[in-house]
């Protein structure tokens, strides 16, 4: 998967820069906006991230003078969160739009929604050391047991499973699983993963979902030493 | 700048003054003129009638010379009035007739006309004698100097005109010194207000000694101020506790990042740090961004993602989305009636996902909070009730204010930085709706209005946006 960024603040370019790297994406970083429309016509990239304010040329400039020449699938970043930016950047061909300060984990989520169309169907059965998943008939068992799960603690579960190793922030949890489009004030999130967690790690050795402080949830096979 | 009131008005009499004294002054003028043109024509006319009579009574040459005499005598020194009798028989005429006063008789019927001889302008009557005895038919002329005429006039249009002018010079000083003392209250007004100080905003203006016009102006002055004073008190309380929601994570952040600098840490140490940074950046993202949308809210932006949907199922959704924090406190929930309404879903869901919070977190155990949809005309209401102990009336309608606590202790909670129902508030507004608080028989009940009618859309700001933002 091949990353362009566009952003002119050296520090978020760096993290940035570092962040999707490490996720696996090749990335190239420019620091203008001519640079970047020229990067963007020179190569084909999966996707594009692109901040509105830019040095030179803006990011709806930029943008603008992409889409006349490529479809690539492009991500705006911008101070303001403004409806009307929103719906700016959108008619001008933007694929989706993050207002600073934003997480990381967003930014991820959401360039793997635009990377992934055109991919191949997701398998229906999933498994995760000895938690087997079958999205079908919503039955999940763990280590040949049956798991008792309502039916948000099943999305939940599945979301994670689907999404197997990745970091998913309480936002994008709410988001999938309740269709909860807002950053709520509750520890709604809280609350049903502890219950799941329960459910699905209780009485066995071996940790399966995990919570990163300050960011969100993760399901995936650890070593022992490392589980916390 | 405009010209004071005073000098306004002063002007203003002024040209008043001079238009009056301008017509009247005509008038009288022209009354004048006519009267003494009358008088004077009299006077000639009576001249000649007796001229007239002179001639009429000499027919013969002898006494022609008599008359001749009498009219030498009649004529003043000064010839200030002048005899000529103009005949075909020379034996019978009188006086050198000037070339002009032969033309003007050889063309004009008999009737007053104006001379001008030797340099002044005389007022002048003909008139023919039928012929009598030796004389032949002879013409009479008399003539008046007008100069006199012309000299009254003259200074009678010049004291005219001075009088004029020293009646507006008087009036536009009147009226001046009239609109200062008609004026005096307004400019005490004005004093008083510029003796306000911004550092007493409980300051009036005092309303008794003014006249009844002002005190309307002053009364309407001293809301603005109770309106200011109120909203300078919510700002400067409101900033008191943003500063105050920020400064405690911003506080963790700098002590615990020097505090892990200080010395040599491991790496389970220093991420444990890194966690903890990454919960208190993610508080102040939190309070930035709810900030920044009452702010949007306050600028009047309006919900444009609109759909037409049932209320009673989004209120559903937030319930079951809420479902074991309700559980966990031991709370149920039930939703009476619905409407349809336009809404954008996001909003309208935070916004009841706020009240329930609200409504979850002043609840017993056991309790049932109540959610009532109802429509009323073109508005919906979402009225959120639970059971609970009786708020304050003063504290009812700030309870939707920013960080306003009725309980007055800042509870130092993780999730709730105060700003949920501002929010529910803002959500309303930007649908053109309002909020509500009742708390009646144990039971309290906090809700909003969205409003069907289309809201003025929100000016749209150009595309750039600007670093500050």
């Amino acid at each position: 998967m091949k990353l362009l960024i566009v952003e002119d603040e050296p520090k978020t370019a760096d993290y940035l820069h570092r962040g999707l790297n490490e996720q696996g994406y090749t990335v190239d970083v420019a620091r203008t906006g001519p640079d970047g429309h020229a990067l963007a016509l020179l190569h084909d990239y999966d996707a594009i991230v692109l901040d509105v304010m830019l040095p030179e040329m803006d990011g709806f400039a930029v943008l603008r003078a992409i889409r006349a020449r490529k479809q690539t699938p492009v991500i705006m970043l911008t101070a303001r969160d403004r409806v009307d930016d929103r719906v700016h950047g959108l008619r001008e061909g933007a694929d989706d739009y993050l207002a600073k300060p934003f997480s990381f984990l967003e930014l991820v989520a959401r360039l793997q929604a635009v990377t992934r169309r055109g991919r191949v169907q997701e398998s229906t059965q999933l498994r995760i050391g000895d938690l087997e998943i079958d999205l079908l008939s919503r039955k999940a068992h763990r280590a040949g047991n049956r798991l008792e799960l309502t039916a948000k603690e099943f999305a939940l579960l599945a979301l994670l499973a689907r999404r197997e190793g990745q970091i998913l922030s309480k936002t994008v949890i709410a988001e999938q699983v309740w269709d909860m489009s807002f950053d709520s004030d509750t520890n709604v999130v809280e609350v049903a993963i502890k219950r799941l967690r329960a459910k699905v790690d209780g009485p066995y050795e071996r940790k399966l979902l995990h919570t990163i402080r300050g960011m969100g949830y993760v399901l995936e096979v650890r070593d022992a030493r490392e589980a916390p | 700048m405009k010209a004071s009131i005073a000098t306004r008005l002063a002007v203003m009499f002024a040209v008043a003054a001079l238009g009056v004294f301008s017509l009247v002054g005509v008038a009288l003028y022209r009354v004048l003129y006519r009267e003494l043109g009358r008088h004077q024509l009299s006077e000639v006319n009576t001249r000649l009638e007796y001229v007239g009579m002179m001639v009429n009574r000499n027919d013969n040459a002898v006494s022609w010379q008599n008359l001749r005499t009498k009219l030498d005598t009649l004529t003043p020194a000064d010839d200030s009035v002048r005899y000529w009798v103009l005949g075909p028989d020379p034996r019978f005429v009188y006086g050198d007739v000037p070339a002009e006063l032969r033309e003007r008789l050889g063309t004009q019927a008999p009737r007053p006309f104006m001379l001008e001889l030797e340099g002044r302008s005389m007022r002048a009557v003909s008139r023919s004698i039928p012929p009598k005895g030796e004389r032949p038919a002879v013409q009479i002329v008399a003539a008046l100097d007008s100069e006199r005429f012309c000299n009254t006039l003259d200074t009678f249009a010049g004291a005219l005109v001075a009088l004029c002018l020293a009646g507006v010079a008087l009036v536009t000083f009147l009226g001046y010194r009239i609109a200062k003392v008609g004026l005096a209250p307004l400019s005490s007004l004005s004093q008083e207000a510029q003796s306000l100080s911004p550092r007493d905003l409980s300051q009036r203006l005092r309303l008794s000694p003014l006249p009844r016009e002002l005190s309307d102006l002053a009364a309407s002055f001293n809301g603005a101020l109770d309106r200011l004073e109120r909203a300078y008190a919510q700002l400067e309380g409101f900033n008191a506790d943003v500063a105050h929601e920020l400064r405690t994570p911003l506080t963790n952040l700098i002590g615990q990042t020097q505090v892990a600098l200080a010395k040599e840490r491991t790496a389970a140490q220093l991420e444990e740090v890194l966690q903890s940074n990454l919960e208190e950046l993610d508080r102040l993202r939190k309070i930035v961004s709810d900030m920044l949308f009452l702010a949007r809210a306050d600028q009047g932006e309006t919900a444009l993602d609109r759909v037409h949907t049932s209320a009673a199922e989004e209120v559903s959704k937030t319930v079951e989305f809420l479902d074991v924090i309700l559980e966990e406190a031991g709370v149920s929930v039930r939703v009476e009636g619905d409407a349809h309404a336009s809404f954008e879903r996001s909003l309208f869901l935070r916004a009841a996902s706020n009240l329930l919070l609200n409504a979850v977190e002043h609840s017993e155990r056991g309790a049932e909070i109540v959610v009532a949809i109802a429509r009323r005309e073109s508005e919906m209401r979402i009225a959120v009730t639970n059971p609970g102990a009786p708020i304050p009336e003063q504290h009812l309608g700030r309870l939707f204010d920013r960080f306003y606590r009725a309980d007055g202790a800042r509870r130092n909670s993780r999730d709730n930085h105060g700003l949920g129902l501002s929010i529910v508030k803002a959500v309303a507004k930007m649908h053109g709706g309002t909020v509500f608080a009742t708390s009646a028989e144990g039971r309290n009940t906090f809700g909003f209005t969205l409003s069907d009618a289309p809201l003025a859309a929100t000016p749209r700001l150009a595309g750039r946006e600007s670093r500050e933002a």
